[in-house]
């Protein structure tokens, strides 16, 4: 074998222009999906990243039906206060689990006395929450940004769009009028201690307060909530942590009715950005395609040409006793060897543009959200690639190369 | 017993709806260790009979046993292995692989065909190169080579394998007077050195001279044959 592709290197650089010419078109084909992949993957968990650690969590827990309800924000649709001490109870036990956070979410109107307007408040645990959302506190970008202290007993985090479109600053009062569970309407006095950036996009309005002045207002006597967020200790585990943790709730069952009380939901089911998670990896794929068909059709290409241009060559060795297979496994490694070093050159080339990337960190904002990229090499991807280009390069060969095996020495030698 | 024996042996070529015979019925017998020379205009069969010889082609009609193995029966891989153990061939173009040196083309069949040990090789192809007289030349590649030059690496990778018989197809056409008949004295010396037996063919009439039989070709028939009493000396 080592023989073959000794004289399989050497028949590549015998039409040197060519050889070189198929591997720059593969390897840019290569570069660009390791570029393409790393700033793709990079994107979506940068995104990913601040939309669960600033608000949604890896995981949330609901009453059955609330997420279908979500965009009224439903009060009836509540996890009462034994329900919670059962998936607590669980949550507790789950090594999958870092932390989780009970939130009170409700729709409010809030006035500065002059104006009014609509928010969305979610009311929580500040200690807890900045455990489950780690990055919450830093998009608090005017007041209180201490994890522990970031919404205290009366005090208020508003969005900026509430603060520049009511003109808010910090240590102002507003009133948050809600209506509870029975239709009952209360207002409450906060004072601003926060102005953060709109968390859940351009047009989210959402506030945060202390989920004791969410009892307090909305007249919660007991201790039901409206959601349990949930941070994993290990993001990459979340399809087995959801499963394990949808299985555990759905043993708790309706006395009457026999169905799951509870309901789960990954972040990927809450956020429309899982959308466009998937566009992103649908179009690495389809780059992928396109390298497919770039060493597809280049290596057929020039595997089919050598054949052409070598039927006496082939002729002379099959006449001399070449073995059919020796002759195929030739002509094969020619192929393969063509897409091995493309491959590599392409990789490399992918790999240091990335790395320029990384040093140089591209910021841009997305939506409301200010992004840096940092691509990571990826290195699965590499190694992924690099067995297409290999596959497919042995694949594209196979045509040329049994043709080139199955010559007939007498014919072949005629070309001579 | 002969080495090569043909009976009755014809072959067809079928060009469109036309069958063309391109040998016709040729019963021979050859024994080891002889210089033969096939000779006849071009179209007269000494190509076909050549590769019918060699197992490069099935006769279309008879037999043909090569060692006395029939040839008619081997398959594709069969007939490789046995070109590879038992014959020889030097061609008109030379036909040196030319991206491998005068060394490495010679140790191609060792290799590719008879997996010999690479110690084994050296010995063998630096002897033989020596005996070609290319032995300076070993690290040179074919384009950089005379054409006397590259047939005397084709004789070399011919007979590198031992085989008990090498074919050469017009092995001097290529070749000015001088440098034939220094190819053909060359073979000779192989010959008698490893009682190899050679077949060539050929239209050159003053090469012809050098041959021990003479078996002239015209319309795909043997019409002739003629033993050569002044071949060269040990004939």
């Amino acid at each position: 074998m080592k023989n073959i592709i000794r004289i399989a290197w050497r028949n590549l650089l015998r039409y040197t222009r060519r050889t070189l010419l198929t591997s720059f078109l593969i390897a840019v084909g290569v570069a660009l999906v390791i570029i393409f992949s790393g700033i793709g993957n990079s994107f979506k968990n940068e995104i990913t990243g601040i939309l669960t650690n600033s608000n949604l969590g890896d995981i949330q827990i609901h009453k059955k039906g609330y997420v279908g309800s979500i965009d009224n924000l439903p009060l009836d649709i509540t996890i009462p206060e034994d329900g919670l001490k059962q998936i607590e109870s669980l949550l507790d036990k789950n090594p999958e689990i870092r932390s989780y956070s009970e939130r009170i979410r409700f729709g409010a109107m809030v006035s500065n006395f002059v104006q009014t307007t609509n928010m969305r408040l979610t009311a929580v645990y500040p200690e807890k929450e900045s455990k489950t959302c780690p990055g919450l506190v830093k998009r608090i970008k005017e007041g209180d940004s201490n994890p522990n202290t970031f919404v205290k007993p009366g005090s208020i985090v508003i969005p900026l769009i509430v603060a520049n479109g009511m003109n808010l600053k910090i240590g102002d009062d507003v009133v948050l009028v809600a209506t509870n569970k029975e239709g009952s309407v209360n207002g409450m006095t906060f004072k601003i201690t926060g102005i953060s950036e709109n968390i859940m996009g351009p047009q989210g309005k959402d506030g945060y307060i202390h989920i004791n002045d969410a009892k307090s207002l909305l007249r919660i006597e007991n201790g039901e909530i409206t959601e349990i967020a949930v941070k994993l200790n290990n993001f990459n585990r979340l399809k087995k942590a959801y499963k394990g943790i949808k299985n555990e709730l759905s043993l708790i069952l309706r006395e009457k009715t026999g169905k799951p009380v509870f309901e789960v939901h990954s972040w990927e089911e809450l956020s429309p950005f899982s959308s466009i998670a998937q566009i992103v990896t649908l179009l690495i794929m389809v780059v992928r395609i396109v390298l497919i068909s770039i060493v597809l059709i280049s290596i057929l290409n020039v595997m089919m040409m050598s054949v052409y241009e070598r039927i006496g060559e082939i002729g002379t060795i099959a006449s001399i006793g070449t073995l059919p297979s020796n002759i195929l496994a030739l002509f094969l490694s020619e192929g393969i060897i063509l897409g091995f070093i493309s491959a590599i050159i392409g990789n490399i080339v992918g790999i240091v543009i990335l790395l320029i990337i990384n040093a140089i960190k591209l910021r841009f904002t997305f939506g409301m959200m200010e992004v840096s990229l940092a691509p990571q090499i990826p290195i699965a991807e590499v190694v992924l690639t690099s067995i297409i280009v290999v596959s497919i390069s042995a694949l594209a060969s196979l045509q040329p190369a049994l043709k080139a095996s199955r010559m007939e020495p007498v014919e072949a030698l005629r070309h001579v | 017993m002969s080495l090569i024996v043909l009976e009755n042996a014809g072959k067809d070529y079928i060009s469109g709806e036309i069958k063309v015979p391109a040998l016709k019925g040729i019963n021979l017998s050859i024994d080891a260790g002889r210089f033969i020379s096939f000779v006849g205009p071009s179209g007269s069969g000494k190509t076909t009979l050549l590769n019918l010889i060699g197992c490069l082609d099935k006769p279309s009609e008879g037999k043909v046993f090569v060692a006395g193995v029939e040839t008619n029966r081997m398959d594709r891989k069969t007939s490789a292995k046995f070109r590879g153990a038992n014959i020889g061939f030097i061609f008109q173009n030379f036909n040196l692989i030319p991206v491998l040196t005068v060394y490495e083309n010679v140790e191609y069949p060792l290799i590719m065909v008879q997996n010999v040990p690479p110690e084994k090789r050296q010995q063998k192809i630096l002897a033989l190169l020596g005996k070609v007289g290319m032995t300076d030349q070993r690290n040179k590649y074919p384009a950089q080579l005379s054409g006397g030059q590259k047939q005397r690496v084709a004789v070399a990778r011919a007979l590198v394998t031992e085989p008990k018989l090498v074919l050469a197809d017009e092995p001097t056409a290529n070749l000015d007077h001088d440098t034939a008949y220094k190819v053909i004295g060359l073979m000779h010396d192989m010959k008698k050195e490893f009682n190899t037996t050679f077949i060539f063919a050929t239209h050159d009439q003053k090469i012809v001279g050098e041959a021990e039989v003479i078996y002239t070709m015209e319309d795909g028939l043997i019409t002739k044959t003629q033993e050569n009493k002044i071949a060269r000396e040990g004939n």
